[in-house]
């Protein structure tokens, strides 16, 4: 309820005729949904049909009528002065933080971070939003300053932070779906700042890696006016990974002859400072000691897992995997990621779900539907999820569906390759982990130097 | 006796000065000035809603913005409101794209051809 008419206000429609159903109405049958509406509003108690009537129907108010602005409260420059105590629960209480004490941000500490960027503290660094139905909330050099001090990064992070902040991405996705957001840092700065890339740089080790991520949730909150849960952050779980935004730098050092690093991959220079934004779901960590190679692994785990996410991927590649796959034959990232895409499979009853009009077309005895539906519930179906094929490619040409084992040409298994593989960690045995994260954008750090 | 009086008053004076030092270190904790930590959120426009009128000879369009799996509960609004007003021409649409997708287009022809619009937003 709040979600809703907070909406409708900063759409400027404050008073805009709102009634509610019970919920959840996914996945509920005609029957259910009959039931629903014959009732009454769980919030009001009226008859749900008599309230939608009586909405498009009751004459406007004085209020309805109203044009112009509504001004929001003045941003003073400085909070109110208070004891440290007072101001750590005021912090704590206001959601301006993770729900964990900071590092206040006095104006001297302020001072001693933009101290580490040329730009002007007024510049303005963009503008970012819960997700796209939401107002917009714009953020200068000096607040995104603040905001750093409180997670409490050093001066020398600062150009990562405001890299991360001028793509506007919030890490607090407003979706009842729970996403999670991650940053990665390639190039020298990732050495210059002491980021981790190997023992345990997933995990709580580095000052860097951690205060980054954490001040990329402070921005989110206070300058993306993310995060308030049940109206700007509808995750109903939440995600664990969002306590530090999955922040570390790639093992550049750690990779095999011809593998290169990621911001290369996307087009920067080897020499350019880069953070680079992903957004998912989920991760599993995976060790298989078996007779199957490595490739054979991941492949079979990308053709089961099963997420919120099912199209696209991201794979963590230890440095001692990624070893053990260049002596396999895989020279880059690029041929690992277009084997897997070419090879990997569907099981039957995930490839259905969401295709009842091929389904029928199958039945109908249109190939190649007709010959999956011949498999069974339990088959794998020898169709990629990982090559991106629109919905109308497929409808003109259902024959060309990127048919696991076919051989697909090199510029259209790159292209349409949904996979990502980074590599990171420490080395310690033949490790990986992968999810469902794709790739949103990546930043120049250095112009924020 | 006496003696224990003593401790005892020695005991009571200790605590006495115990807690005027705490609440003096309270009442002396030095205030601080922060920043402010938050971004400029932007002015509201205000949207005037459109007049009230009866239902009768009207046309309302109801708008489904196909969220996945919540087609039986808009086809059953749109059944349940021309059942109990069936002078009310109810239009039944698909809005654009996924449910975030903006439809220009659609609401262009809502305001030409509609006096409201019910439009079912959640899961």
């Amino acid at each position: 309820m709040e979600l809703a008419s907070t909406t409708a206000y900063k759409k400027g429609i404050p008073n805009l005729r709102i009634t509610y159903t019970p919920h959840p109405i996914t996945d509920r049958p005609a029957d259910v949904c009959r039931k629903f509406l014959e009732g009454n509003s769980p919030h009001s108690g009226k008859p749900l049909v008599d309230e939608i009537i009586e909405a498009i129907t009751r004459p406007l108010s004085t209020e309805d009528k109203k044009t112009g602005f509504i001004m929001r409260e003045a941003r003073p420059r400085f909070l109110p002065p208070d004891t440290a105590d007072n101001l750590q629960q005021l912090f704590i209480d206001s959601n301006f933080t993770d729900g964990g004490p900071v590092i206040l941000p006095t104006e001297k500490k302020v001072k001693e971070m933009l101290e580490a960027t040329s730009h002007d503290p007024d510049e303005v660094v963009g503008t970012m939003r819960p997700s796209p139905p939401h107002e917009a909330w714009e953020y200068t050099v000096e607040m995104v300053a603040v905001n750093a001090v409180m997670a409490g990064a050093k001066p020398e992070y600062f150009p990562v932070i405001l890299a991360m902040a001028s793509t506007g991405t919030s890490s607090l996705f407003s979706s009842t779906s729970s996403f999670a957001r991650m940053a990665m840092v390639n190039g020298p700065v990732a050495k210059e700042i002491g980021m981790n890339s190997g023992i345990g740089a997933l995990g709580p080790f580095n000052q860097a890696n951690t205060t980054i991520g954490r001040a990329w949730t402070f921005i989110s909150k206070n300058l993306g006016g993310s995060g308030k849960p049940g109206e700007t952050y509808l995750g109903s779980q939440g995600n664990a990974l969002s306590h530090n935004n999955l922040c570390f730098a790639e093992a550049e050092d750690a990779m095999p002859k011809g593998w290169i690093p990621f911001h290369v991959q996307k087009g920067f220079k080897p020499n350019d400072s880069v953070v680079s934004i992903f957004s998912g779901w989920s991760l599993n960590n995976i060790a298989w000691y078996s007779d199957l190679t490595y490739q054979e692994v991941i492949k079979n785990w990308l053709s089961h897992f099963f997420s919120y996410g099912i199209r696209q991927a991201t794979l963590f590649i230890d440095p001692v995997t990624a070893e053990y796959l260049y002596n396999q034959g895989y020279d880059s990232k690029e041929k690992l990621a277009s084997w897997i895409a070419a090879n990997s499979t569907t099981p039957a009853w995930l490839y259905w779900q969401r295709r009842a009009k091929q389904k029928e077309m199958g039945e109908q005895g249109v190939e190649p539907y007709a010959s999956y539906l011949k498999l069974g519930e339990g088959a794998e179906i020898p169709e990629s999820r990982y090559l991106r094929q629109t919905p109308g490619q497929r409808s003109k040409d259902p024959a060309s569906a990127p048919t696991a084992g076919r051989p697909f040409s090199k510029d259209i298994l790159e292209a349409e390759n949904s996979i990502e593989i980074v590599v990171v960690g420490g080395g310690t045995n033949t490790y990986f982990s992968g999810g469902d994260f794709s790739h949103l954008s990546s930043a120049n750090v250095d112009k924020w130097r | 006796m006496r003696r224990h009086v003593a401790l005892s008053l020695l005991a009571v004076l200790l605590l006495t000065i115990q807690i005027s030092v705490s609440q003096t270190a309270e009442t002396q904790d030095p205030k601080i000035t922060v920043m402010n930590p938050r971004g400029i959120q932007p002015p509201i426009r205000l949207i005037p809603m459109p007049e009230r009128s009866s239902l009768e000879g009207k046309t309302v369009y109801i708008v489904d913005t196909k969220y996945a799996n919540t087609k039986p509960f808009v086809n059953e609004l749109h059944k349940i409101l021309q059942e109990r007003y069936p002078k009310t021409n109810w239009v039944l649409r698909d809005k654009r794209g996924m449910y975030m997708t903006d439809d220009p287009d659609l609401w262009a022809e809502i305001k030409e051809k509609a006096v409201a619009m019910v439009m079912p937003i959640g899961h």
